[in-house]
């Protein structure tokens, strides 16, 4: 009898190609929704990314995630490298600027400071510079962080501002390695250009040393943000937080769970996160209905063939098993064909600057809400089925 | 040889109603379909049922059928109590026991001839294979074995209703159900379909109730019943059959 209801399946071309569709839609969009979700998500934590060197990350009690954040006296830093078990301790200095170009537009950067010494924690470069270039005085490298059109400089020295109007509307070009810039009244030289990861929020980095972040920030009577650790060899990272912070009244979070604490927060905190969330349910509750109806008008177009099976004496079990295969082989093919089509997507997606990432969770989670869509629906047709009265079948309709 | 209504398998009484009734709705949106049918069917024979529309024909078969319950009254067929009969029994006995040829044909239009009139076997639990060289065979002996693939869609009326009396036949029931089988069809297709039915049945000693309007097949007939205004008005052999309006 199986053999007849996938027969009476695609029996119906039109039909089914209309289902199929709407499965492999619907599947596509739950999926791809959550991979831009995800790939948003990993943008929030791309700076703990960009250390991969870090087992562990120190940072005032208060703060939660990398952004926003709050710091800790310089002394913080001696305190952590005295816990045994800690191999280097470098610090990090994060900060907000805003950054005056050559013309006089104004943009806020996000000031990243890293360890004068190691300078660990620049992000690759471009042009073939290298992070020593930030050794030079006043030296900064600058990146997009998933902005776009921000970093323009005007073309032409005449269109210098210092001092006059601004002259916003001016001819521009990339800014690069030479150009100038100011941040609060001091003037820095842009050395290179990195490739770094995309930020979320987006916004511009200007990554420099740590002293020469305490000098271009505004003054604070604290610039220590976090303290990068790594751990002595065969040491977890998750005992030496919790020891780090047993020593030093700091928090401590090991890179993985300090990535979730920050996923955590942004979903709680974002407001942003609050508007994507809602939009795409909907969207996705648009899509779950249309593939509920169009699974429910498949069987229910076919009542009268369930109608003539019962009469012939097929038992309500056997029709039930027919019209759960249905759904079953439905929602299998749809899903399968979403994905795929969700899985090619993302192949040009990442290629350019998009916030996508198809994590294991996300198909699993598309083809989990397409099976629960397809059994509730299958069940309510099966009700249909068999409550329907099999003397319909005598009417000359 | 007078069997009792409660007639039992071997016995020349396949279908006994004893007031029979059954009324559709409640209180005052309430029909009586049914007002009480006495009815024996015979062995073997063809009976005929016929009367003006609404006089209660369908439900009538319906309720022998076990499709549907009726109100009051004894009705037993090919030996079983219907009323006493569950749900899963009434599914077991109808696929065991019982053909149906509707008036709309009622094939799968997804499901090729041989596929349609395999469908009782596998609902019996037959293998696929031996349901299909069987549907096979017995469409080769009704003149089909060459449209065993097509879709019902490309099949003429006559030929749609003769797959579907194949089907209706091919698990071998004691009782053959057909309502209308005719009167969608043109007067020639018409009996040529009955021609069909009676070569299927007559040698098997099957017992066939037939529904109809169309007295232009009332010769196939071995009884004629006449109902009117729910109840069973008269019953003529076939040969009399000059005397049925
Ligand atoms: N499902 C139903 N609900 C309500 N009334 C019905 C239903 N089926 C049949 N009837 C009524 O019962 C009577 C007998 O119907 P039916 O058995 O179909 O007659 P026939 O087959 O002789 O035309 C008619 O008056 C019809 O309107
Ligand atoms: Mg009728």
């Amino acid at each position: 009898m199986l053999r007849v209801a996938v027969k009476m399946l695609l029996g119906d071309r039109v039909k089914y190609a209309g289902l199929l569709i709407g499965i492999a839609f619907t599947s596509f969009l739950v999926t791809f929704a959550g991979s831009y979700f995800a790939g948003f998500m990993t943008r929030g934590f791309a700076l703990i990314t960009e250390n991969p060197r870090t087992d562990v990350w120190v940072m005032d009690p208060a703060v939660r995630s990398v952004e926003p954040t709050t710091n800790m006296p310089s002394s913080a830093l001696d305190r952590v490298r005295s816990v045994e078990g800690v191999s280097t301790a470098v610090p990090l200095a994060l900060g907000r600027a805003d950054v005056r170009f050559p013309n006089g537009r104004f943009q806020s950067f996000q000031v990243v400071g890293v360890d004068d010494a190691t300078l660990a924690g620049v992000p690759p470069l471009q042009d073939g510079v290298t992070a020593m270039a930030l050794r030079a005085p006043d030296a900064v490298i600058v990146d997009p962080g998933g902005t776009t059109g921000k970093l323009q400089t005007p073309v032409e020295t005449a269109d210098q501002w210092y001092g006059g109007p601004p002259r916003l509307n001016v001819p521009t070009r990339k800014l690069g390695p030479g150009d100038d810039l100011l941040v609060n009244d001091r003037r820095v030289t842009v050395v290179g250009r990195a490739r770094a990861l995309s930020r979320y929020p987006p916004r511009p980095l200007l990554y420099t040393t740590y002293s020469n972040a305490l000098r271009i920030l505004l003054p604070e009577r604290r610039r220590l943000t976090f303290v990068l650790v790594t751990a002595a060899p065969g040491l977890a990272p998750r005992a030496l937080a919790r020891r780090i912070e047993d020593r030093t009244g700091l928090r401590a979070r090991a890179s993985d769970d300090f990535k979730a604490d920050t996923v955590w927060w942004i979903l709680a905190n974002s407001e942003d996160v609050g508007d994507i969330e809602t939009m795409l349910s909907i969207a996705i509750l648009v899509g779950f209905g249309v593939m509920g109806v169009l699974l429910y008008m498949f069987t229910n177009e076919n009542l009268r063939q369930y109608a003539v099976l019962r009469a012939m004496g097929a038992t309500p079990q056997r029709l039930m098993t027919m019209i759960f295969v249905q759904a079953a082989l439905c929602a299998i093919i749809g899903t399968g064909l979403g994905l795929g089509v969700c899985a090619v997507a993302g192949q040009f997606l990442t290629g350019s600057d998009y916030p996508f990432r198809m994590m294991w969770f996300t198909p699993a989670v598309g083809a989990l809400m397409v099976f629960i869509v397809s059994v509730v629906s299958a069940a309510i047709s099966a009700r249909c089925a068999l409550t329907l009265e099999p003397g319909i079948v005598f009417s000359g309709r | 040889m007078q069997s009792a209504p409660t007639s039992a398998p071997g016995c020349d009484i396949v279908v006994s109603c004893r007031g029979v009734t059954k009324s559709y709705g409640s209180d005052e949106a309430k029909v009586a379909a049914l007002r009480g049918i006495d009815l024996d069917v015979r062995r073997g024979e063809l009976l005929m049922i016929v009367g003006p529309s609404g006089c209660g024909k369908t439900t009538l078969i319906s309720v022998i059928t076990t499709i549907l319950n009726h109100d009051a009254g004894e009705c037993n067929v090919l030996g079983r109590d219907v009323q006493r009969m569950s749900e899963q029994e009434r599914a077991v006995f109808r696929s065991k026991s019982i053909g149906f040829v509707f008036q709309l044909f009622n094939l799968l239009p997804a499901l090729t001839a041989v596929e349609n009139v395999a469908i009782p076997l596998l609902i019996e639990g037959v293998p696929w294979k031996s349901a299909k060289s069987r549907a096979n065979e017995l469409l080769a002996t009704i003149g089909l074995g060459a449209r065993t693939t097509a879709l019902p869609a490309n099949l003429s009326g006559g030929q749609q209703q003769r797959v579907a009396i194949a089907r209706a036949v091919v698990h071998d029931p004691a009782l053959l159900v057909c309502d209308e089988p005719t009167s969608n069809l043109d007067h020639e297709t018409g009996h040529a379909v009955m021609e069909v039915l009676r070569s299927l049945t007559e040698k098997s000693n099957r017992t066939v109730i037939v529904v109809t309007h169309d007295h232009r097949i009332f010769e196939f007939a071995d009884r004629i019943a006449r109902m009117d205004d729910g109840r069973i008005t008269e019953i003529v052999e076939g040969k009399d059959r000059e005397q049925v309006p």
